[in-house]
């Protein structure tokens, strides 16, 4: 593999995994979060020899079958979302949270969650969704 | 007939599972970069460095040689496409005259995406500089450098092109009302101010995304463009392809907030795939999104208000300019202004005004649409004049504005008598939910502001086939941008039908399949689209009750039954809002924190609870991000904000806590009375803010934004001019 190949060229082109979105290109809007090795990353500038041999988790292996996670429902019911575009990273980037912090504070949350942008929801509804999920 | 009863509980009153939430948070969802075909290619443009010049020569011969190159095409070999919205002034790629940094001169279509970018750099353009002109009133100068000479060529659509003063003007508007000169003669004291609110972006997550090849006779189209129809059209004149050969799909979008109307790469697209015979797609990279795509009109606003004794208005004039950049192409409206550019005192009793708007051309990016067109900037502007004004006449600020809040029957700043007015309502609502008594901190200040938002007008149909299992299929138009419309449709059928949810599947067709609609905009969707859902649930009803059967019996019956319903809103009706919002100042530095904010809205029937909810709090954010930290900057044309680094957007950090207090039992014109909600939380919150600083520090600012900065000189000029009063 070429070295400049990013993991994010590799995850949507070479293996058809377009959950992973692109949105700034330089690792500041989150779109693009994946757990490699259960470390949050950047897939936009992550050089995808870096990950070789590495466990790469994106938002397509969030649910267990049809069985979607507690924090996937909770995006879902309160309003985690609306167009979309930036779920995938909020939800792998919500997921190190809750491996890290298993009831995170406010003050943890958005401590968090500051590298993931969204423009639809004002972050409300992100905030509801993870505090609820880790209910 | 059971049919008519809904189910209890009302299915309005349970929050809605969003249709296309399993695949948004599985990664399912499929949004038009995510779309690919065999064989297909990738495109790169060649943009000029120079915001005004003369095209001398295209070289494209080292590029056409280089590896995985297909195609390379200049100007030349598109012109005369232009295209555009309403007015189609803005060339595919130009061939005689680049009118800002980043204007198309060229593009190639390669194997791999960085194949094209190596070959659009290896493109030599021989440019011959013109002199530029970067200021609006500089612009609209009699010797001002014309940007659009060919003007008369231009295609306009929908009848004839208003008359222009200056051949640099876009769009011009006067309207008056009312005994403007008595008015003021009248007044007991007159107040001038000017404020200015520069460009934003609309800074959606998902760049702008596009895929086109041609099957035979028919031109394929996929894109973010959240009005397919009204991109086919604009499509078939600009490529000269009958419209019934084009067939736009717009899957999920990944925001839009009134950017995402106007498109820019389908066109050389187009003329790519017909070259080549491949199919071609196109990526923006976000700094090309900041750099060329159509971005909010900075304004100039100079407001001049005549009141009584007791603060009462009795005359108003204004004059607002608005930046269009290069191209009016991205502005749908008939008078190539942004939408509502006159409403410069919305919400109040104005009984006579004069207001003249216009948008100018200059050599820097185009502007185009963003949520609640000229909203923000006019908001600002008069929502500030107004504190000022409660200030010098020594008025609680609230009180002014119940003054002034439009009744029924009288006349608000545009000359249209509200048959209805919910404006005093929402204000004894804002004082009922703003806390009493001093402040926190010595430092802390309360401001308020309010205002008023069309609800949506347009017209849509959209098909309902009662299948056998029992289910009913909607086929719609409607691209959803994020705002939940096919949930929305899905609710209103199920319960004006009395069924559960899940037995409506919403389908969204593209522009071969689907009936026309024009597209997600405008606070439209819900009244619009909504009451086609409600037109085609009841004819479904009719049909079933002349049968003499129950649904699922119909359903049984051989042919499927199908209905069409169809939707029509043309009320002029506004919707009503106001902001409290607290913030805390250090003086020390000029930064400031919102501590508190109210927003009441008077958004009618609320038929997805989440969504609406949703609505408000993510357009108080995007309003705060607009109103405090966002700024394009510009500077001799060139934009220097070309990256979510620069251009910075509130993070989650940044959102403070909002409460929202919803008045919901004044029905509006849409589905069970329902109105609109997507932009009535983002235009106010920079006056809110501006007003909240003066009460807290006495600092008044101007301009948006409301930075740090600019609060600190306000500061530092105080206390030196309280230190040595000369």
């Amino acid at each position: 593999m070429r070295a400049d190949r990013r993991l994010i060229d590799v995850l949507r082109d070479d293996l058809g995994s377009t959950g992973t979105k692109e949105g700034c290109s330089i690792g500041v809007c989150g779109a693009c979060s994946v757990l490699v090795d259960g470390e949050l990353l950047s897939a936009c500038l992550l050089p995808a020899v870096f990950a070789d041999g590495s466990v790469v988790v994106t938002v397509e292996g969030l649910a267990q079958g049809d069985e979607l996670s507690p924090l996937q429902v909770a995006f879902i019911r309160e309003g985690g979302f609306q167009c979309g575009i930036c779920t995938p990273g909020q939800l792998i980037a919500a997921t190190a949270l809750l491996a890290e912090h298993r009831r995170p504070s406010d003050a943890e949350i958005r401590e968090w969650m500051m590298g993931n942008l969204c423009r639809c929801t004002g972050y409300h509804g992100i905030t509801r969704a993870i505090k609820a999920a880790a209910a | 007939m059971t049919l008519t009863k809904p189910a209890a509980p009302d299915l309005l009153e349970t929050p809605e599972w969003r249709i296309e939430g399993r695949d948004k948070v599985t990664g399912a969802a499929r949004y038009a970069a995510d779309i690919a075909r065999p064989g297909m290619l990738h495109a790169a443009f060649v943009g000029s460095p120079y915001p005004h010049a003369r095209v001398v020569s295209v070289d494209a011969e080292a590029a056409r040689t280089m590896p995985g190159v297909r195609a390379v095409l200049a100007g030349a070999d598109v012109r005369p496409a232009r295209f555009g919205r309403r007015l189609q002034d803005w060339p595919v790629l130009a061939w005689d005259r680049v009118r800002f940094i980043g204007d198309r001169v060229a593009v190639v279509a390669a194997d791999s995406l960085e194949a094209a970018e190596a070959a659009a750099a290896a493109v030599a353009v021989e440019y011959d500089e013109l002199p530029a002109v970067f200021d609006p009133e500089a612009a609209l100068a009699a010797d001002a450098p014309m940007l659009h000479p060919d003007a008369a060529e231009y295609t306009y659509f929908g009848g004839t092109r208003p008359p222009r003063g200056h051949p640099n003007v876009q769009g011009h508007v006067i309207h008056e009302h009312g005994d403007v000169a008595v008015g003021f003669e009248n007044a007991a004291a007159v107040f001038e101010h000017e404020f200015s609110v520069p460009r934003v972006h609309q800074a959606y997550i998902e760049p702008r995304a596009s895929l086109v090849w041609i099957e035979g006779e028919t031109v394929h189209v996929v894109t973010t463009n959240k009005a397919p129809f009204a991109l086919r059209e604009q499509m078939a004149v600009t490529i000269g392809v009958p419209a019934a050969r084009i067939v736009v799909d717009t899957p999920h979008v990944g925001g839009d907030f009134g950017g995402k109307g106007l498109s820019l790469d389908e066109f050389a697209l187009y003329f790519l795939a017909r070259a080549t015979g491949r199919p071609v797609r196109s990526v923006l990279r976000y700094a090309d999104e900041l750099q060329i795509s159509n971005t909010r009109h900075a304004a100039r606003i100079r407001l001049r208000t005549g009141v009584d004794r007791d603060g009462r208005i009795t005359a108003h004039q204004a004059r607002v300019v608005f930046d269009g950049g290069a191209y009016a192409a991205g502005k749908p409206v008939a008078g190539l202004l942004p939408g509502g550019p006159t409403l410069t005192l919305a919400g109040y009793h104005v009984p006579a005004a004069r207001v003249e708007a216009v948008a100018v051309y200059t050599n820097t990016l185009p502007a185009g649409h963003a949520r609640a067109p000229s909203q923000p900037q006019l908001t600002f502007a008069a929502e500030s004049h107004l504190d000022l004004i409660a200030r010098a006449m020594q008025i609680d600020p609230l009180e002014l504005r119940e003054r002034n809040a439009i009744r029924a029957g009288e006349t608000d700043v545009d000359g249209a008598v509200w048959h209805d007015s919910l404006a005093p309502r929402v204000l004894a609502t804002l004082r009922a939910a703003s806390p009493s008594g001093g402040m926190a901190a010595r430092d802390n200040g309360r401001g308020l502001a309010f205002s008023a938002r069309h609800v949506g007008r347009g017209k849509t149909s959209l098909t309902l086939t009662l299948a056998a299992d029992g289910s009913i299929e909607v086929l719609t138009g409607v691209a959803d941008q994020g705002g939940g419309a096919h949930t929305m449709i899905q609710r209103v059928v199920a319960r004006e039908l009395g069924i559960d949810a899940a037995r409506v599947r919403v389908r969204q067709g593209d522009t071969g399949h689907a009936n026309v609609d024009p597209g997600v905009g405008g606070s439209r969707v819900t009244p619009v689209a909504g009451n086609a859902a409600l037109d085609g649930a009841r004819k479904l009803k009719a049909r079933i009750a002349e049968l003499g059967k129950t649904l699922d019996q119909a359903a049984r019956i051989a042919a499927p039954l199908v209905v069409t319903g169809e939707g029509e809103q043309n009320e002029h009706l506004y919707g009503v809002y106001a902001y409290s919002i607290e913030v805390s100042v250090d003086r020390e530095t000029g930064s400031f924190r919102v501590v508190d904010a109210v927003l009441v809205a008077d958004v009618g029937t609320v038929i997805n609870p989440v969504a609406v909810r949703g609505q408000l709090e993510g357009g108080f954010v995007f309003g705060l991000g607009q109103a405090v930290m966002e700024e394009l900057h510009i500077e001799d044309g060139r934009v220097t904000t070309t990256n979510l680094a620069d251009y910075k957007i509130p993070t989650i950090a940044d959102a403070p806590p909002l409460r929202l207090v919803l008045i919901t039992d004044a029905p509006g014109p849409g589905p069970f009375g329902a109105k609109s909600a997507g932009e009535l939380a983002n235009p106010a919150v920079g006056a809110a803010i501006a007003n909240a600083i003066d009460a807290a520090v006495g600092v008044r600012v101007m301009s948006l934004p409301i930075t740090a900065e600019k609060i600190r000189s306000l500061l530092r000029t105080k206390e030196l001019r309280a230190a040595d009063p000369e």
